[in-house]
């Protein structure tokens, strides 16, 4: 059944080192559980799927169904509108601007939040003991300081006019840039200060996946001669690819709604709403404007497209993985 | 990882979920209390929404010593304050009334106030009290600001914590450049004359605070008026762009080209004020007790009103909160008309004024020993902006359910972009007012 | 001859390991004498320890950028008023002052108590649920666990801010306002997370191990609680870290949700303190600071168990 041998320490081999390909159905199949039936597992199930379709599901209905209306949620029953609220959407200059913004923080976020913390992880995997222990807790703590603490404490450093960044560089003879200020350099400011919080946990979290990683696959390659960097990118990183797809994955998703409330805190949308996105866009209209059905309709658009881009990964996976 | 460690968790969890599930039968059980229930001739509690009651100094203080002596004034009412961040005022009455819970007393800020009356149960204050009683009560008030802020020709929202622009400078900038401190500039034109002498001494000018944080356009209504202009016609549509208030905004753009002016937000602009480092700074009197703590001991700290153009009146609107009254039942309206009595009375605006910092709307209890004639004496700072109550005109507001986004649509495409971001006056207003007119009119 | 063995020799050992090497196939190897990591008995002393401390400026460089807000913080609490605004991060006349005025109108305590409630309650929920489904993937047929997985995969690209207010108007209608019950229950809509996180370590468990138990006579609950929930514990410890720390940084939930503040959570506690009509900036540093102070203390003592529990919970 299983072509899969135990390693002597207890942890389960790595699919990704030790699979044939194709790959079988190596540790369940239906005949070991033909006792509890094919269909045992839909009790365990029912907590989730009841959580999704009460908190999500259900909640992304009325969305939908609010889209179409015209509601301020206090004075008077919501009116039938039809297409109104989308088309006003397209016509709202800043929605299509605050889209294409919504992607820039989600592209801007990988280097820092996944391509970071992957090297990270990797050089402290490499160098286990007290020093990497105390790096490793270091790197987690800004992840438990309060959001609003953290975005004023930048708020202070980056003050163009006199906060650390202005006095480093005076001390240099630079002018001192306006990070926050300046339309053009706004967003990334902002992308980097979100970062900072996700930057601690991922390498927590690839240094769970290196955990799992056979050394003798590493041995291997140095005895045959490979530098550390040949090592680290054609061993080590294959290796990681599956967390690091994952963790990319969640990092663009949710790099527009991680930076909320830095945008709420530190630039409102601003300068020039230059650091707009839908997800703050999407709090604008519900909460400060009220527009409950124009609030909908833009949370509508943006999960089919994230719809739309989902499918997209995944006929394109299957696309090279048919082709590898 | 040794055996210990998965069963002591395993404890702890198991005692934080027993923990949480008794806390959420209890609170479950205690849910939906209603704030405002009570039996007839027995306590009145009024649920009274604040957004400076909780905040640390600047207004928690003086908003409980209000509540305390109010209580202990009137033992038959009891005040259940809530706190909430000023940004969400609105957005809290209004989530509050969608839940069928709103609070008796709000207190909302102005910018908001044409939004509340349409989405809120709003009960006219005037309309509480006789007439008889209305007059006796607001009798000490500055008229022109009732007048300003009367909606439907009577007082809807009593005006409880307000502001109007001023000019903070620092006095020892002014020396160091060698500008007279007891003469600060009266006009745009010479506060960009006296910022660029500042600026060349190594320090920043002036700042305007015309695109703040909150998106508010109070100043910019106030310098729009300042020259003769208005931001929004009588009907409510935009009018900035008619050549004074296009006029009024080129000023401003000019302080910033010319170098007088950085091109910074608010929050850089007054942490630079605060620290010495920028000359003159115009935004509201809010600010002031924040500004005089950080400018104790480190530089002389000085106020003027606001600089307005030249040959013009210096007409500014106002900013702050006022009072709504959104109880439904006549006995807790009429507790709702005794507690707002006594926050506008000169005792009220004894403690608002030197407690929490904003103006008091009696101008008389300033020289009046009883009231703030030893604060007055002491630190006459807020005697400026006081006097701007005498010209204060109305705040306008946008007509349609869309007012709000037009607002921050003005805000965020017109002024932030012309005055610190060189648009072009001109072109970049007509735009924005199209833009507002077909926003209005769905 | 030694070099062409070994040029060729590599790419095919890597294969045979199973990792794709086609990247490797032109790419020309490097010769050096010793692998530059393994004891080092030969190589020069220089590049030894040239890479040791390359490796520690850059992780100290990391960590430092890291820590930067969170020290400036701490270190403008301890600021007087007036010198808050300077550009010397360093407190000159250092003082207690912001922390007396963050204790005298900051319930920290409280507030600290509540918001350690409802993220505990949200990790066990959520874990809960979890792990029930991550079971049912792997002991249920084929298609519950496809579906599952589908619909927890489309559940974590809808935003958040999409569902807040039908998420609102229901608790509202179970009365839950101001309660716990409002502030945790509603965000198991985020139990999808866990479940992609616990999915790997769950297919990696032996199927040897389930089977010994079945033929003990043990049925579903019993296989769970017994064989597989104590090889799953480190991951187990591991996502429930995730959860509580993503928990404690929630701030929109809770200001909707909960805005009468009793309940409340330190977010929307220290949220109070940003007010725009003059922003005291000292005393929401020091609240804030009280705030994460026990969490640190906390993660302090448990450091190493939290970074094992991700060292060996095989999450992949």
């Amino acid at each position: 059944m299983s072509v899969v041998t135990p390693v002597t320490d207890g942890t389960a081999p790595r699919p990704g080192l030790v699979r044939p390909r194709p790959r079988p159905r190596r540790l369940f199949t239906r005949r070991s559980f033909t006792k509890h039936g094919a269909g045992g597992g839909w009790p365990f199930l029912v907590p989730f799927l009841a959580s999704l379709l009460i908190w999500v599901y259900g909640p992304a209905a009325a969305t939908v169904v609010l889209s179409f209306l015209r509601w301020n949620l206090t004075s008077g029953p919501p009116a039938f509108a039809g297409l109104t609220n989308y088309r006003a959407l397209f016509a709202d200059p800043n929605f299509l601007p605050a889209a294409w913004q919504t992607l820039l923080y989600a592209a801007g976020i990988i280097p820092l939040g996944v391509a970071l913390p992957l090297w990270l992880a990797i050089a402290l995997w490499k160098r286990p003991g007290r020093a990497a222990f105390t790096y490793r807790c270091l790197l987690f703590t800004p992840v438990m300081l309060a959001p609003v603490a953290t975005a004023i404490s930048w708020q202070f450093a980056l003050n163009p006019l006199q906060g650390v960044l202005h006095a480093l560089c005076d001390a240099v003879g630079l002018p001192t840039p306006d990070v926050l200020g300046d339309p053009g350099t706004a967003l990334w400011g902002l992308d980097l200060i979100t970062a900072g919080k996700v930057i601690g946990l991922n390498v927590l979290l690839f240094g769970a996946a290196l955990a799992a990683v056979d050394p003798r696959t590493v041995e291997a390659a140095r005895l045959d001669g490979a530098t550390e960097g040949q090592v680290t990118r054609h061993v080590l990183v294959p290796q990681l690819r599956r967390t690091a797809v994952l963790l990319t994955m969640l990092a663009a998703v949710y790099a527009g709604q991680w930076s909320f409330t830095n945008i709420s805190v530190l630039t409102q949308g601003g300068p020039v709403n230059r650091t707009d996105n839908v997800y703050y866009l999407i709090y604008v209209y519900g909460f400060d404007y009220f527009d409950i059905g124009r609030a909908a309709a833009a949370s509508v658009l943006v999960v089919a497209a994230l719809g739309v881009l989902l499918v997209a990964g995944g006929l394109l996976r299957r696309r090279r993985d048919a082709r590898a | 990882m040794t055996r210990r460690t998965p069963r002591r968790s395993i404890a702890v969890s198991a005692s934080a979920l027993a923990v949480a599930i008794g806390l959420m039968t209890a609170a479950c059980g205690t849910a939906a209390t209603s704030a405002s229930g009570s039996a007839p001739g027995a306590t009145i509690t009024l649920s009274f929404l604040s957004y400076n009651y909780g905040t640390p100094d600047l207004g928690g203080q003086g908003t409980q010593e209000l509540i305390n002596a109010f209580e202990a004034a009137n033992p038959t009412i009891k005040i259940k304050p809530q706190g909430v961040p000023v940004a969400d005022a609105l957005t809290e009455a209004q989530t509050e009334t969608a839940a069928g819970d709103p609070p008796d007393v709000a207190q909302i800020g102005w910018s908001k106030m044409a939004a509340a009356y349409r989405a809120l149960p709003v009960t006219a204050v005037q309309d509480i009290p006789t007439a008889a009683q209305w007059g006796a009560a607001t009798v000490g008030m500055s008229q022109p600001l009732l007048r300003a802020v009367e909606a439907n020709g009577k007082v809807v929202a009593m005006p409880y914590t307000i502001s109007t622009p001023t000019l903070f400078y620092n006095a020892t900038l002014f020396e160091k450049a060698g500008l007279n401190p007891a003469d600060p500039p009266a006009t745009v034109a010479e506060a960009q004359r006296d910022g660029l002498a500042i600026a060349k001494t190594g320090g920043s000018g002036v700042y305007f605070d015309i695109a703040d944080a909150a998106k508010s356009d109070f100043l910019t209504q106030s310098i729009i008026d300042a020259n003769g202009g208005s931001e929004i016609s009588p009907s409510g549509q935009p009018n900035v762009d008619q050549p004074a208030a296009v006029a009024a905004l080129a000023a401003m753009r000019e302080l910033t080209t010319s170098g007088a002016q950085p091109a910074v937000s608010e929050a850089d602009a007054i942490a630079a004020f605060d620290a010495g480092k920028l000359g003159m700074l115009v935004t509201s009197t809010a600010v002031l007790a924040g500004i005089e703590s950080a400018a104790q001991g480190k530089f002389d700290l000085r106020t003027a009103a606001m600089p307005g153009f030249a040959g013009k009146p210096a007409h500014t609107t106002f900013s702050g909160a006022g009072l709504v009254v959104l109880a439904k039942d006549k006995a807790h309206q009429q507790a709702a008309w005794q507690f707002i009595k006594f926050l506008t009375s000169a005792e009220g605006f004894t403690i608002i004024t030197s407690k929490i910092g904003y103006l008091p709307l009696r101008p008389a209890i300033v020289t009046d020993p009883r009231y703030l004639g030893a604060y007055f004496r002491k630190d006459p700072r807020i005697g400026p902006a006081l006097k701007q109550l005498d010209e204060v005109t109305p705040y306008a507001f946008f007509s349609g359910a869309q007012a709000a986004q037009a607002v921050a649509t003005l805000q965020d495409d017109a002024v932030q972009p012309i005055v610190f971001a060189g648009a072009s006056p001109a072109s970049t207003l007509t735009g924005v007012t199209r833009q507002i007119q077909s926003m209005l009119s769905q | 001859m030694p070099a062409p063995d070994r040029r060729s020799a590599f790419p095919a050992r890597l294969r045979a390991l199973g990792t794709p090497a086609s990247s490797l196939v032109t790419r020309p190897l490097l010769r050096r004498s010793l692998p530059p990591q393994s004891g080092g008995r030969g190589a020069p002393f220089d590049s030894q320890g040239m890479a040791r401390a390359g490796w520690h400026l850059a992780l100290a460089a990391s960590a430092a950028f890291l820590l930067a807000p969170t020290v400036l913080a701490v270190l403008a609490s301890l600021k007087p008023a007036g010198d808050l605004y300077d550009a010397n991060p360093l407190p000159l006349h250092p003082t207690l002052d912001s922390y007396r005025v963050a204790i005298a109108d900051f319930p920290v305590v409280r507030l600290l108590a509540d918001t350690v409630a409802v993220a505990a309650g949200v990790t066990i929920l959520q874990l809960i649920v979890a792990t029930l489904a991550a079971y049912a993937l792997v002991e249920g047929g084929a298609r519950a666990g496809r579906l599952a997985l589908a619909a927890g995969t489309v559940a974590v690209l809808v935003p958040a801010q999409a569902l807040i207010i039908p998420q609102f108007l229901l608790v509202t209608h179970l009365g839950w306002q101001n309660t716990f019950a409002g502030l945790i229950v509603p965000q198991l809509s985020g139990c999808a997370v866990p479940l992609l996180l616990l999915r790997q370590q769950v297919r990696a468990i032996p199927a040897s191990l389930t089977e010994a138990a079945t033929l003990d006579g043990a049925n579903s609950w019993q296989a769970l609680w017994h064989v597989v929930l104590p090889v799953m514990r480190p991951a187990l410890g591991a996502v429930a870290i995730l959860v509580f720390a993503g928990t404690w940084n929630e701030y929109l939930w809770p200001l909707i949700a909960a805005p009468g503040g009793t309940p409340g959570t330190i977010q929307t506690g220290l949220a109070l303190f940003l007010n725009t009509e003059g922003a005291n900036p000292g005393p929401l540093l020091a609240a804030a600071t009280l705030a994460t102070l026990p969490v640190l203390a906390a993660y302090g003592c448990a450091a190493r168990q939290i970074t094992n529990a991700f060292m060996h919970s095989g999450i992949e």
